[in-house]
């Protein structure tokens, strides 16, 4: 195989110590060291081949190990080898080293279906959780192509619809977790990707479609190879570029759509097969499509086997799905400083700049006066024991609603300049301060109060948050140093010290154990537990952060031009960037500890700032955090309303009316 | 601040009253069971609905107000209900300092480290008792609940009966198998009947595991309590190791009716007589 590789001639010449080949070596005898050294312990003195084949019916450990163990290697086998496949076609058909199965949504959008039918129609269940899950993930693939089909299906929209399409659909997902939660259990477990057999049902289920979906692959070989050029290239070699996008990432999500039905949501694998594979030097698409699921599949199979040998002596049921993403984060950490980026703008067209509003200063004054109306309706309005109140005058609840109020706006007021920067800083529309992991350092932190010190009040909670926003944020100055604080690299860090602290929730939750609930509740941003004083703090922190960033807007409008550009107009680009991270992280930070790392604010925001005719650096900056405001001031009035007695937290209101509108905008575009 | 005032007069007023507290809010399903099971009714519990559909009895009132969700009780209804007390355990600790703006938090702990489940189910509700001077109450209560498990114990031990696997079922390919610490050990253990499951449990007494665990034991039986979720029967009957465990092969698998797991002694009372029930059931005409 590595002779195909050496002959085309597209692939530089690779001796062997730089192809894949060394590594799934390696990976094979780990996995036969572990197959070996299990079935020891599982069949003393007993034929292993006959137990694998033909077990004896009467030893219980024979059919533990026919109808439990092999089915579940099998299975890892597979659902690596598909989830790796789908990577590959994914990564090539978006031109984005980070697009993955969950690129598209399909894993929140068939961890939805699930809740939904759990909850509201049991009896689809009985037909199959496979197909349930199947419709959920390829209606939210559909979605995000849709969003996307306007503008030709181009790899930037794409991918910033699956995101948004993904958060949206892990904001109503969380909120049906927080309300029904016992019901929910079961769902834990499936997102979480538990591997654990015990038929050959799943392998039946499974083989089949891996293989149609090689042969269909098949015929797409040569034009998705073609992709490695530009539009205009590939155009003019004559390979039709929507049909041949559209086709092959319904390909992808139909494997990964199987995979996920069956054993849950295994995210890691199919991002990182591809990538390493192509960093040992499988630079062909054909090299890549031999070696990306086969280190898929040992990758999954050699993590698997050592969870259930290490599960023995752990009370809680390690999920490998979660488990996987657990030890992926450092491996993307160690491959980053290793990884070739084309550095700046993103290929593919970049987003149209909407129209310039004449007047910014009216426009910056209108959003004033609906933020000030928001805030009075949130203080004002409420619902209490008598149905719907309107009451000022009543000092006690005022004490009870403005400490809320003003967190809420203070955190989305950061959230959104934050957003801002951040976007304007690496000429990105995905960029969020959520990518930047601080806002999941912070909860790292609080998981660890959670867990260590179970008892413990808000101030504990907050010093230890800080602590975890603080890490990160260094973590990321080291680690982005060296490269100059380059734009992809920055948002590469993050995003795998978000995937890190995503695999030790789940992890958490699919434990089952009760104060995982706690957890959820502060993740998705709860302005409940917020004091007086806090309020106070935040609010006065915002405003002197607000501060800081107002002198930075030169560089917020020359920074996006390219790094050539902005350096020849006098930025000086390691200083400008290292200020503005610095900036970008302490008010993530901030808005964190209030209403947890949920920060579609940050996204939304500066994008409704833009779509409002706000191009310019200062009166988007503004004009954002004007906005963040009065979004978060309503997400939190509606998050205490809509359900009463229940109450919603804000940030997931935030995602949900935010998300909603940000698909609609996108869509018309 | 005029309202701040007033509310530290009535702190002040509420502990400075002889009489125990009569409006009670309560947080938690273990503690409002207990707070039935000794006579009082709260003003006020924490998701009644949920309480209604998985712990039942004792059943609450209608009248009873629907705080919302355990993990953030309403603090501007709760403040206009004005209650005396207000009842939590230490996992909705975090919103202790909000609580205690309104009124006097007791936090009572059911589970804990240091007492297996069922004696901190008596504990607590001794605790109880005590807040609200219904010492005999509750003294009564354990005894009636201690005096009702020996008399299982002594039905049971009449027959011949296997170790318990004690279970609830997450999905086909997953169960819940409860061992140390829980409130089900501590009842297996006051009515004689042997755990299968020796391993490790989490703070609650449980611990997550794929099903094929239960061919550790063979001789077992397995006892889990409904409901089933959704679709897990359908896929049991497709699972061939399943189908294939000494325990279901032979019949010594029993479903018993929905109890609460993490609650308090009258959750024990009802899973004791829901074992004496069905066992003798099945053992009893050997």
């Amino acid at each position: 195989m590595t002779e195909s590789v050496a002959r085309l001639p597209l692939g530089p010449r690779q001796g062997f110590n730089a192809s894949p080949f060394w590594l799934c070596a390696l990976l094979l005898l780990g996995v036969a060291a572990l197959v070996i050294n299990d079935l020891t312990l599982r069949l003393p003195g007993t034929p292993w081949l006959q137990a694998l084949w033909q077990p004896d019916e009467g030893d219980i450990r024979q059919l533990v190990v026919h109808y439990s163990w092999l089915p579940r290697l099998c299975m890892a086998a597979l659902c690596g080898a598909t989830l790796a496949l789908a990577g590959t076609v994914m990564q090539q058909v978006l031109r984005n080293p980070l697009a993955s199965p969950t690129t598209l949504g399909v894993a929140s959008g068939a961890q939805l279906a699930l809740v939904v039918a759990t909850l509201w129609a049991p009896g689809l269940l009985l037909i199959g959780r496979e197909w349930v899950a199947m419709a959920g993930g390829g209606a939210a693939a559909l979605l995000v192509f849709s969003l996307a089909w306007k503008r030709g299906l181009a790899p930037l929209t794409l991918i910033l619809a699956g995101l948004v399409v993904s958060l949206y659909l892990s904001a109503l997902n969380t909120s049906l977790m927080l309300i029904q939660q016992q019901d929910m259990n079961a769902v834990f477990i499936w997102g979480s990707g538990s591997l654990s057999q015990n038929s050959w049902n799943g392998v039946d289920f499974l083989l089949p479609r891996l293989g149609l979906g090689l042969l269909l692959l098949l015929p797409l070989l040569r034009p998705l190879g073609l992709l490695e050029l530009d539009d205009n290239g590939a155009k003019s070699l004559g390979v039709p570029l929507q049909f041949l996008r559209f086709s092959s990432l319904t390909l992808a999500v139909f494997l990964s759509a199987c995979v996920v039905s069956v054993v849950g949501v295994i995210g890691f694998i199919g991002l990182a097969a591809p990538a390493l594979v192509r960093l040992l030097g499988a630079r062909t698409l054909r090299a890549r499509l031999i070696w990306a699921p086969t280190l898929g599949a040992l990758l999954l199979c050699v993590t698997d086997l050592s969870i259930q040998y290490l599960a023995g002596s752990l009370a809680e049921l390690i999920p490998t799905g979660a488990a996987t993403a657990l030890l992926g984060a450092p491996l993307l950490l160690w491959l980053l400083p290793r990884l070739q980026l084309s550095g700046g703008q993103p290929r593919g067209e970049s987003a149209a700049a909407p129209l310039r509003y004449p007047r910014p200063t009216l426009r910056l004054l209108q959003l004033g006066a609906v933020l000030l109306a928001s805030l009075l309706l949130a203080l004002a309005i409420g619902k209490g024991l008598e149905g719907w109140q309107w009451q000022l005058s009543d000092l006690q609840l005022l004490d009870w609603r403005l400490p809320r109020v003003t967190a809420a706006a203070a955190a989305g007021l950061m959230l959104a300049i934050a957003g801002t920067l951040i976007q304007r800083l690496t000429g990105n529309p995905m960029a969020s301060p959520e990518v930047l992991g601080i806002s999941a350092g912070a909860a790292l932190g609080l998981i660890a109060v959670l867990f260590l010190l179970p008892y413990s009040g808000l101030p504990a909670q907050l010093a230890l948050g800080g602590l975890g926003a603080l890490l990160t944020l260094l973590l990321l100055l080291g680690m982005s140093r060296r490269s100059g604080f380059a734009a992809e690299r920055v948002l590469l860090i993050g995003i795998a010290i978000s995937a890190f602290f995503d695999a030790l929730q789940v992890i958490i939750l699919a434990g089952g154990d009760p104060r995982g609930q706690n957890l959820l509740s502060w993740l998705s941003g709860s302005t409940y537990f917020v004091t007086a004083q806090t309020a106070f703090g935040v609010l006065l922190c915002a405003a002197l952060l607000l501060l800081a960033a107002l002198p930075c807007a030169r560089w917020l409008e020359l920074l996006p031009l390219g790094d050539s550009s902005a350096k020849a107009l006098g930025v000086h680009l390691g200083k400008s960037r290292f200020y503005l991270l610095l900036l970008a992280a302490l008010l993530t930070a901030g808005a964190t500890l209030v209403v947890g790392p949920l920060s579609f604010i940050g996204l939304l925001a500066p994008h409704l700032a833009r779509l409002l005719g706000l191009t310019r650096a200062l009166p988007q900056l503004l004009g954002a955090a004007l906005l963040g405001a009065t979004v978060m001031v309503l997400a939190d009035w509606l998050g205490r309303n809509l359900l009463f007695p229940i109450q919603l937290p804000a940030g997931l209101l935030a995602s949900l009316v935010g998300g909603a509108y940000f698909m609609l905008c996108l869509r018309k575009r | 601040m005029r309202a701040w005032l007033a509310l530290c007069l009535l702190l002040i007023g509420c502990v400075a009253q002889a009489a125990p507290p009569q409006r009670i809010a309560v947080i938690d399903w273990g503690i409002a069971e207990t707070l039935l099971g000794l006579g009082v009714t709260p003003i006020a519990v924490a998701q009644t609905e949920g309480y209604r559909r998985w712990v039942g009895t004792p059943a609450l009132p209608e009248d009873v107000v629907d705080l919302g969700l355990r993990i953030e009780p309403n603090l501007e209804l709760l403040s206009q209900l004005k209650p005396d007390l207000i009842l939590i355990t230490p996992q909705f600790a975090a919103s202790r300092a909000q609580l205690e703006r309104i009124a006097p938090v007791q936090s009572l702990a059911i589970y804990s480290r240091e007492a297996e489940g069922y004696v901190g189910a008596q504990q607590v509700t001794r605790e109880l008792a005590a807040l609200l001077e219904r010492e005999a109450e509750g003294e009564a209560l354990i005894e009636r609940i201690d005096a009702r498990l020996l008399q299982v114990r002594q039905r049971l031990s009449q027959y011949p009966l296997p170790a318990f696997y004690i279970a609830t079922f997450l999905d086909a390919r997953h169960v819940r198998l409860f061992g140390k610490q829980s409130l089900y050990q501590g009842v297996l253990d006051r009515v004689g009947l042997r755990n299968a499951w020796q391993g490790p449990t989490n703070y609650w007494g449980f611990t997550q595991a794929g099903i094929e665990r239960l061919a550790e034991q063979p001789q077992a039986a397995l006892i889990y309590l409904e409901p089933l979720p959704p679709g897990t029967a359908q896929g049991l009957a497709d699972s061939a190791l399943w189908q294939r465990l000494p325990m279901v092969r032979e019949q010594r698998v029993y479903g018993l009716p929905p109890v609460w797991s993490f609650n308090g002694l009258l959750a024990a009372e009802r899973f004791a007589g829901l074992l004496e029930q069905r066992l003798s059931k099945e053992y009893g005409h050997d």
